[in-house]
């Protein structure tokens, strides 16, 4: 509960209070089922308490890293990781994870549009749709596994292979209070930790 | 310089050479067009001449291909990136994609150098003044046009000072106008004494910026 409420409080404080009410509200499906199974169902057995707390775990894990990714643009990210001394190809993978689902996307649309032009029905019934998804899967696939190789040799073409570390442009900016209260979190994590082993080693 | 001294390529798990024994001199400054019908090996050229191949994509080479007299396989992939730049046919895939401005992304390749920040700056600004695009610097390379991603990939590759350019078809998926703006920038950076290899179609942009034009699988 204190990471879901920290997490609101941050959420606040940053404006980004709507897109955090947003991401707790598409866990409404999964909170309900967790209550029905729980608090209802004689087989869930956990009754509503053991459902508040699942809910609350899911809160406590999803909330801070919706939070994370509403405030913190990618490249800043990267950037900070890099400034901590993290490996350029460390750096890249993460980055290149982070833009997968976009750059997946924009591919998607553009086959999409290739196969339209070429008469495929991709719009309709549920069953068009289907038979419509299949011939957009290869090239899709394909078309995917060749810009990974062009990327590389892109990559290549921009020394990003050069030993040594990276110059940074810039230093993302770090004050007292972040310091602070990243360190109070590590503190009250480990905390929390050890409160929970030594209440399962009472039991 | 480039040079190749029948350098014959075939890429990695097949029998076919790709690339025939193909002999070919730039000196520093010149800017030389390569012609030729699809499947000839106009990119596969132009993978031999920057060294990519088969130095990055593996693959068996024939023959010698000089970059300023260094033999190719002898060199590293970040050495040369620094020694020859090769800008492809998709801009798309040139950027990186993890940077918020143009400035950030042409600086990319002098950061991985490890080089000191003014030198980086001063890089970056001159790149960016070569291909005349001062005016991108802090716009987000995610919302360029296809000319302007082509010329903010060219500068990316200028920043690094390679003696040397491969261009793989650049102006193929850009409308006449993008084409006119590379074409104007691929000037530019000849008129710097950059050695320039262009493998086109566009018989209007060799004709415009080359000093002479080899048709390939000819004799130069």
């Amino acid at each position: 509960m204190g990471v879901a409420l920290l997490t609101a409080l941050a959420a606040l404080r940053a404006g980004r209070a709507r897109r955090l009410a947003l991401a707790a509200l598409a866990l409404a499906p999964v909170a309900v089922s967790s209550l029905l199974i729980n608090a209802l169902l004689p087989a869930g057995g956990g009754g509503l308490t053991t459902a508040v707390a699942a809910l609350l775990r899911l809160l406590g894990a999803t909330l801070p890293l919706t939070l994370l990714f509403a405030t913190t643009e990618a490249p800043d990210l990267l950037n900070d990781l890099e400034a901590r001394g993290a490996s350029r190809r460390v750096v890249f993978v993460a980055g290149a994870a982070l833009a997968a689902v976009p750059r997946a996307q924009a591919r998607a649309v553009d086959v999409i549009e290739a196969q339209r032009a070429r008469g495929l029905d991709t719009e309709g019934s549920w069953r068009r749709r289907l038979r419509g998804v299949l011939p957009l899967i290869t090239p899709l696939i394909i078309g995917s596994l060749a810009e990974v190789e062009e990327r590389t040799m892109a990559l290549e073409v921009r020394a990003f292979g050069a030993p040594g570390r990276r110059t940074l442009l810039h230093r993302p900016p770090d004050s007292r209070g972040q310091q602070v209260a990243r360190w109070a979190m590590a503190a009250a994590l480990a905390l929390g930790v050890a409160a929970r082993a030594v209440a399962v080693a009472i039991r | 310089m480039i040079v190749l001294e029948e350098a014959a390529y075939r890429y990695p798990g097949t029998s076919v050479w790709a690339l025939p024994p193909t002999s070919l001199e730039l000196q520093p400054g010149d800017v030389v067009g390569v012609r030729g019908a699809n499947e000839r090996g106009k990119t596969t050229l132009c993978m031999v001449a920057a060294g990519l191949a088969p130095v990055t994509i593996g693959g068996e080479l024939r023959g010698r291909v000089l970059l300023d007299g260094r033999p190719t396989v002898d060199l590293a992939a970040h050495e040369l990136a620094q020694r020859c730049g090769v800008l492809f046919d998709n801009p798309i895939v040139q950027l990186t994609g993890l940077h918020h401005t143009v400035y950030e992304e042409v600086a990319f390749g002098p950061c991985n150098l490890g080089l000191p920040l003014a030198e980086v700056r001063q890089r970056t600004q001159a790149a960016l003044g070569l291909v005349e695009i001062e005016h991108l610097a802090e716009r987000d390379p995610g919302h360029l046009s296809g000319g302007e991603t082509q010329l903010v990939a060219l500068a990316g590759l200028l920043a690094l000072r390679p003696g040397n350019l491969v261009l793989d078809e650049p102006t193929s998926r850009l409308d006449s106008e993008r084409s006119r703006l590379v074409a104007d920038a691929i000037i530019r950076v000849a008129e710097a004494d950059v050695t320039v290899l262009i493998a086109e179609h566009d018989d209007r942009l060799l004709g415009r910026v080359c000093g002479r034009v080899v048709e390939l699988g000819q004799k130069p």
